[in-house]
């Protein structure tokens, strides 16, 4: 498990190395110019001076690979320049804003995961019925909702119509109720139904119904050799979900006006203030792979067979 | 495994999250109902001398100039309480208001009036956009409250620029950086305004105290937080349900459909738009085909049904534009005809000019057919109505109109080396209109210089300029601005669309909401707790 672990680990670096020349390489493809996005952010009228200025200010007069280069030096010191539009060092910056976005996620991650797996079960447990129908009802919804939508539908009933919840904002259990919801929203809807499908697929398993025949009570068996065996899936979906989450806290955050990198990497985005897209594009990287990490050590834990190897696979099915 | 997921949880909830904070918050904070408003993003560190990240907003709240722009436009005393101009009109001399401190305690006297211009001066190629920066020559300290400013030319808009939000005001001497500079940043934001900034969160709020030393009428409001809100839908609903008090500024705060029904809720809320402030335009290139024939830039005025767009795409908030300046700007009220939606005879001047409809009913001459291109910031949705309204209307006097939506860098690109037929601008508005925005023309830099190029008389033009930002006597500079302004509009270089205008939007708790003179100034030291007394 620690060389598994390691392994995956060891691995982190190049793939910096290539997302981060890739990003380099895909900004300078569009149809800006970075001196003038420069200039416009900083508010300086483009004569023709200034933009020969910031273009060697910048470094921009010298060839692609030697400017990769020199970014890369100073990024391996932890320096990732300054935002265009800020003037603030990028880093602490986005360091800074990052907690508020794991929360975020994380909440949403809580909420998505312990709301999922008492519906998918309950539908399991009531195949066909009212329950079945309502929980696959509210899954088909909303897997097809799209979150900023789910966000303002959100503000709408309990901001500006119930008055319950803040519609924006930060400081308080309340205000990350709405925007984890948003979120979380898809995630849930996609577990709860693959808990369901994989708990029915579970029920018919032989292992199931020896359980019954040793005479053990029902609950015992949902629980111990149906639900526990029905997780499976739904952690490897779980993990292909962070990256969702993530993702959609980034559009969510600027609805809530949520102090999250999310908005602080969209009005980058927006502004080509390439600097911040760069680090930020970075950053998410080592999260995404961190939490990809975190899930299949998860899964190793869950399932016998991947912790122990292929010697284990025989005892434990 | 329950217990660690539980605390995770309570760890999630309790926002177990640091926030970044950059300005500590010094001591205790005043007491009273703060009003609360919003801004898309933080004011940034409140250099006075620089430009962004600062915000306009905020800088102008801080910091204060010699003189200040009136509600009806004229010139008024503000840190100076009187100047007189010499005759050539290149001395001023300004006797500064006494008793007043900056924020700090420093007196505000003739010394820290130079330390402020010598540290403007310094980084003079940043303010270049500004003509007053390229024709100051030295500041001199005649008395402890008495300063010289000696120009190097007389510069008509002297005053008026110096009442500008940046860079001309002053930040105490004591917080400027090494050496008494001001241009790679401030020890602290020190002015001698209404209000102090005493907080930054970063992506949440700035806090403002009331500054107790300030020399003028004290805020009502103990404390002015201002919200980090990026999205104007999220705007409006935080007015709605009070997570904000106030919404202010140029259009697109807040969606106009928001600003409708928030106005329909009264007295829920109070909402007003201000008098016209600044002028959208379509800048058209006459240096381009086929803009360069006038028969068809005048064709393109008539054919617009600009009355329909304004209450259609602009929700009627904004009254129609007919020339490039609103008469109400000094020197524009010059008697313009405006070119009158005409459809009959916008196709009259493009048949008289040999444009002929082809079988499509688009028109062409000698082969070259009657197209042209309008470019646009892609992600603007109004300026991609407004396009798309522009387009269908020239198509039916058969001019065939391609729209180029990029992202706002290329836009700007093609402003600056007028790769456009058509394209979007928009006047400076008070107090830059109109001296310093037709100083502007004479830069290539500018969509104006780019769209002007063409026209045979641009060397009069930019002469005409220069002569109406010299000249001393008011009558002359009146003929020069009505020669200047009359053959703008015959050139017809541009489309105008309507007049930009503030808006505000408050709960019935605040009172005392009015418009300031100019966008960038917004009153909050007139804003008053509703019942509380003035």
């Amino acid at each position: 498990m620690l060389r598994f672990a390691a392994a995956r680990l060891a691995l982190i670096p190049p793939m910096l190395l290539g997302v981060s020349f890739l990003v380099f390489t895909m900004l300078r493809l569009g149809p800006g110019d970075p001196a003038l996005d420069y200039l416009r952010l900083s508010q300086v009228p483009p004569t023709d001076a200034a933009i020969a200025d910031a273009r060697a200010m910048l470094g921009l007069d010298r060839p692609f690979v030697v400017q990769y280069l020199d970014w890369l030096r100073q990024a391996l010191q932890g320096d990732f320049g300054r935002s265009y539009a800020t003037g603030r060092p990028v880093l602490p910056d986005l360091l800074g804003y990052l907690p508020a976005t794991l929360q975020l996620a994380g909440t949403a991650l809580v909420v998505s995961v312990g709301l999922s797996l008492p519906l998918g079960a309950w539908a399991a447990g009531h195949r066909g019925g009212w329950q079945d129908r309502l929980v696959r009802g509210i899954a088909v919804l909303g897997v097809s909702l799209p979150n900023f939508w789910v966000a303002f539908l959100l503000v709408a009933a309990f901001s500006v119509s119930l008055g319950w919840l803040p519609p924006m904002g930060s400081g308080t259990a309340f205000h990350l109720v709405m925007p984890a919801l948003a979120i979380g929203l898809m995630s849930l809807s996609v577990n709860a139904r693959l808990l369901r499908a994989s708990m029915l697929e579970t029920a018919g398993a032989r292992h199931v119904l020896y359980a019954r025949l040793r005479g053990l009570p029902e609950r015992a068996v949902t629980r111990r050799h149906v639900f526990r065996n029905a997780l499976v899936p739904v952690v490897t979906a779980t993990g292909m979900h962070v990256g969702e989450l993530l993702g959609g806290a980034l559009v969510v955050e600027t609805i809530f006006a949520w102090p999250g990198v999310g908005r602080y990497a969209v009005s980058a985005i927006y502004d080509r203030d390439y600097p911040v897209i760069q680090c930020f594009t970075l950053v998410m990287t080592v999260v995404f792979v961190l939490c990809n990490l975190a899930v299949d050590l998860a899964y190793a834990w869950l399932d016998p067979r991947i912790r122990l190897g292929q010697e284990g696979a025989k005892w434990a099915s | 495994m329950p217990k660690l997921a539980s605390l995770a949880v309570a760890a999630l909830l309790a926002g177990a999250v640091p926030h970044l904070t950059v300005t500590p918050v010094a001591g205790a904070e005043p007491a009273g109902p703060p009003l609360t408003f919003s801004w898309p993003t933080n004011v940034g560190p409140l250099n006075p001398h620089l430009y962004a990240p600062n915000q306009m907003f905020a800088q102008a709240s801080v910091y204060e100039p010699l003189v200040t722009i009136r509600a009806d436009g004229t010139v008024g005393p503000w840190l100076a309480t009187a100047w007189t101009i010499s005759q050539d009109g290149r001395t001023y001399d300004f006797t500064l208001r006494p008793g007043v401190t900056f924020s700090d305690g420093t007196p505000f006297d003739a010394a820290a009036v130079k330390a402020n211009f010598d540290a403007i001066l310094a980084n003079r190629s940043r303010h270049d956009w500004l003509d007053l920066t390229r024709q100051i020559d030295r500041v001199e300290v005649t008395g402890p409250l008495a300063v010289r400013l000696v120009l190097k030319a007389a510069h008509d808009p002297t005053l008026r620029e110096l009442a500008l939000p940046r860079p001309f005001r002053f930040v105490s001497p004591a917080a400027m950086g090494p050496g008494g500079t001001t241009a790679n940043g401030i020890k602290a934001p020190i002015g001698t305004g209404p209000w102090r900034l005493i907080g930054t969160r970063l992506g949440i709020s700035d806090t403002f105290a009331a500054n107790p030393t300030y020399w003028g009428g004290k805020p009502a409001f103990a404390r002015l937080v201002v919200k980090v809100i990026p999205d104007p839908n999220t705007r409006a609903i935080a007015l709605q349900t009070g997570e904000v008090d106030l919404v202010y500024g140029a259009a697109g705060q807040i969606p106009s459909e928001a600003f409708l029904r928030l106005r329909n809720q009264a007295p829920a809320f109070s909402a007003a738009v201000s008098a016209p402030l600044a002028t959208r335009v379509l800048a058209l290139n006459s240096a381009r085909v086929p803009t360069d024939d006038p028969a068809v830039r005048r064709a393109i005025n008539h054919a617009v049904d600009k009355d329909t767009l304004v209450r259609t795409v602009l929700d009627g908030l904004e009254p129609r534009a007919d020339t490039l300046f609103a008469p109400t700007v000094p020197y524009a009220d010059v008697g313009l005809t405006p070119y009158r939606f005409d459809r009959a005879a916008a196709e009259r001047l493009l048949d008289e000019a040999g444009w002929a409809r082809g079988r499509d009913g688009m028109r062409a001459k000698a082969g070259h057919p009657l197209s042209l291109e309008l470019d646009f910031v892609g992600t603007n949705a109004q300026q991609k109505a407004i396009a798309e309204v522009v387009q269908a209307d020239l198509a039916r006097i058969g001019i065939a109109v391609r729209l180029v939506g990029e992202e706002e860098s290329a836009i700007l690109a093609r402003q600056k080396d007028g790769r456009f037929g058509l394209i979007f601008g928009e006047t400076w508005g008070p107090p830059y209109d109109p001296a310093s925005f037709i100083s502007a023309m004479r830069a290539p830099s500018h969509a104006d210089y780019q769209a002007q190029k063409g026209l045979p008389d641009k060397p009069a033009i930019d002469a005409t300029i220069t002569a109406a930002l010299a000249a001393t006597d008011p009558a002359e500079r009146r003929r020069l601005y009505a020669t200047l302004l009359t053959t703008l509009h015959e050139a017809a270089v541009y489309l105008p669309i309507s007049h930009a205008v503030a808006m505000a939007v408050h709960r019935p708790t605040v009172a005392g909401v009015r418009f300031g003179a100019t966008l960038n100034e917004i009153p909050f030291a007139a804003m008053r707790p509703a019942g509380a007394g003035r």
